[in-house]
């Protein structure tokens, strides 16, 4: 098994001392790479986020104080590298910058010598080879690992990511029950706006009726324009929802600062805004159509 | 004879206005919804931080109570400076910790430290409260641990933690910290027993906690912790935000290393963090404002343009255009207020499913509200809509007012 440890307290002084920059190549002793066997250097490097690095006028070779606590001994620290923290959406209203820092660096600073937060575990692929499952292995390792542990547990990768992922699903569904209220919002108007359009044309259909054209034939046309009319305007609304989504990405990504989107318009949604509005067209269509040609066409002339 | 004009003509299309009603109503019950969601979040924090009193919270300098395991360090010597300022009427310390419990279903859980005669943290449910004095005595059971004595010491637990710790009231329990893996040992462990079942504000109704003396959560963890707090809250005298804000500045003059937080800060931090809602709620209701100003409007034109000819009859006759345009109106009004208040009602049962739904949102304290029902929301969504509604009728009124009679005569008796 290979063990990753992760010691992850959060710096809560952080002081900018100078934000000098150096230049663009990072010293030769400070980057963020392994250093076990051989002794730290004086001024140890960090890696900052983008972030931080842009409001703080931080650059490679940018050197700052870190220090634990607000009145705590601050260290003179120099910055090695800079990153672009993973876009996670759990994070996204945090607005706290990010310092990564050598565990036994982060381990000094804050006084937790010989202790982690949690480690990461992967197991042995060679086993997966010898024909068993992943799934099996990862059992096997947390159920060993709990076996022997005290005041530590070992979870699966996955369970904690449902843990984790549990804000968005509250969130999906709340966006599925207020796209529901939507739904029947929309389909209630343009039921309404379809049965007035085809009442409107009661004396054209008693023409019509009146030439000797079949009530059928006058249902199956009123129906076909319903629905032209409503792939029309579902498409008019594809368009107006891109453009929105397209704003409210561009709005959020700036305000967030992260590559993330916020609104996706997918073929299977594009197709399920379709598909409903042309069904509640076409019935909307039916409905006023055969509501209309069971009048006698005199009656609808006002005869 | 307007208002019995205007009914007749909703009366004589029933499918088509129950359609409009209904399409009002689901606007303005979104339209509800989405005023409540707006201001609810707001309301609801608010009466949460308030709800023993505290207007400040003092936290480690930088941070937001309880967002790091950041701790105030000389905390008693902070505490008695809240004490010493002659607005502060009282000074809740509060320090929070994850503790273990060796050879129980739940292995850890977190726990409060707090001085039982000012906390803020809870409310007694059933049981009792913890009582600082006269603790029980009796012996420590076999855990290799360093015990710190055989006093057993009082614990109020949240529901979740009796579940999942399967105890109950009266149960004794021990509780340790510093765990060594190596010689698989606890520095420090205690007896303790459950006095009663609380209601803790600020925690989340998933998290099992357990609150016990600040003392006795200090002697637990360690030297580390013997002058620490997480958080203090403090009280102002007065209640008015010009004096909460004074004394937030005088804390912050005082004592440089903390960040003092007022009610209407860290409201503001949290709408800030919640701000998505908020944009969501306004596009919405927006939305759905236009929904139903087009739905009335669409409507009243279709329906003026239908009565041409009758509407052309009445001027001939000698009706005033007034009285016209006050028949479309009282139509319009008609609609959107039959519309409206279905609506408002819809939209109070609605906002109980979402609430339900967001009711799940990890992290946040039970009685912690996205809609709430307020009066001056309701009022407010009722405005608008009505609004609206008055609006939207104004062009086909004047439409059906100012139409040329003789003309309208002649198109209805040729066709």
């Amino acid at each position: 098994m290979i063990v990753r440890p992760h010691l992850c307290v959060r710096l809560i002084a952080l002081l900018l001392c100078a934000g000098r920059t150096v230049g663009a190549q990072p010293p030769a002793d400070s980057s963020l790479a392994m250093s076990f066997g051989r002794r730290p250097p004086d001024v140890r490097g960090v890696a900052v986020d983008a972030r931080m690095a842009a409001d703080l006028a931080l650059g490679i070779g940018s050197t700052f104080r870190l220090s634990s606590t607000p009145d705590g001994l601050p260290e003179t620290v120099v910055v090695a590298a800079i990153f672009e923290p993973r876009a996670d959406p759990a994070e996204i209203s945090r607005t706290a910058y990010r310092v990564r820092l050598h565990l036994d660096h982060l381990q000094q600073l804050t006084g937790s010598v010989d202790r982690v937060d949690r480690f990461a575990l992967r197991v042995n692929s060679a086993n997966r080879q010898a024909g068993i499952g992943s799934a099996a292995l990862v059992d096997s390792a947390i159920a060993r690992v709990n076996h022997v542990a005290f005041g530590f547990r070992a979870y699966r990768s996955s369970d904690i990511a449902v843990q984790s992922s549990r804000t968005f699903l509250v969130v999906e569904r709340f966006h599925r029950a207020i796209g529901v209220i939507t739904v029947v919002a929309s389909a209630v108007f343009l039921l309404c706006l379809l049965l007035l359009t085809v009442e409107e044309r009661r004396r054209q259909i008693a023409a019509l009726r009146l030439m000797g054209i079949s009530s059928t034939t006058i249902i199956r046309g009123i129906v076909f324009e319903a629905a032209l009319v409503s792939l029309l305007g579902s498409l008019i609304g594809v368009g107006i929802g891109w453009t929105a989504s397209a704003l409210v990405n561009w709005h959020y990504q700036a305000v967030y600062r992260t590559p993330l989107a916020f609104a996706l318009i997918t073929p299977g949604i594009v197709a399920f805004a379709a598909g409903l509005s042309l069904c509640l067209g076409t019935l909307a269509g039916a409905i006023a159509a055969w509501r209309l040609v069971r009048q006698p066409p005199l009656q609808l002339l006002g005869r | 004879m307007r208002a019995s004009l205007s009914f007749a003509t909703l009366r004589h299309h029933p499918a088509r206005t129950l359609l409009a009603i209904a399409g009002i109503a689901v606007a303005a019950a979104l339209l509800l919804d989405m005023v409540m969601l707006a201001t609810g979040m707001t309301d609801s924090f608010r009466s949460l931080l308030l709800v023993r009193g505290y207007q400040l919270r003092v936290a480690p300098k930088g941070t937001l109570p309880f967002d790091s395991e950041a701790t105030i360090e000389g905390a008693d010597r902070i505490v008695a400076t809240l004490r010493s300022m002659n607005n502060i009427v009282a000074v809740s310390p509060v320090l929070g910790a994850s503790i273990t419990l060796p050879d129980n279903p739940l292995s850890s859980t977190f726990a409060i430290g707090i001085e039982p005669r000012v906390q803020g943290d809870y409310a007694v449910e059933s049981g009792a409260d913890l009582d600082p004095g006269a603790p029980l005595r009796v012996h420590a059971q076999g855990l290799s641990t360093r015990s710190l004595g055989s006093q057993v010491i009082s614990a109020v637990v949240s529901s979740r933690f009796l579940e999942r710790s399967r105890h109950a009231i009266g149960d004794t329990i021990t509780i340790a910290a510093g765990i060594d893996a190596q010689l698989r040992e606890v520095r420090t462990s205690r007896r303790v027993v459950i006095r009663g079942v609380a209601r803790f504000h600020y925690v989340p109704d998933e998290t099992p906690v357990m609150a016990i003396s600040l003392g006795e959560l200090r002697a637990l963890l360690g030297n580390n912790y013997r002058d620490r707090v997480s958080l203090v809250m403090a009280q102002v005298a007065t209640n008015d935000s010009t004096s909460v804000e004074s004394a937030r500045l005088q804390i912050a003059e005082a004592i440089p290393k903390v960040t003092a937080i007022s009610t209407e800060t860290a409201i503001r931090q949290v709408e800030e963090r919640l701000s998505y809602f908020r944009q969501l709620a306004f596009v919405l209701g927006a939305i759905s404002l236009s929904m139903g100003f087009l739905l009335v409007s669409t409507i009243l034109a279709m329906s003026v343009n239908e009565r041409r000819g009758e509407i052309a009859v009445m001027r001939a006759i000698g009706v005033q255009r007034t009285s016209v345009l006050g028949m479309v109106m009282l139509e319009s009004v008609s609609l959107a207020a039959v519309g409206t208040v279905t609506g408002m009602l819809l939209g109070v049962l609605t906002a109980r499913w979402l609430n339900t739904i967001l009711g799940d949102f990890p992290g946040l304290p039970p009685s912690f509200e996205f809609f709430v029902w307020s009066a001056t929301a309701t009022a407010r969504s009722m405005a608008l809509l009505l609004v609206a509604g008055v609006l939207a009728g104004i062009i086909p009124a004047w439409n059906a007012a100012s139409m040329p009679v003789v003309h309208a005569l002649r198109e209805e008796a040729v066709g």
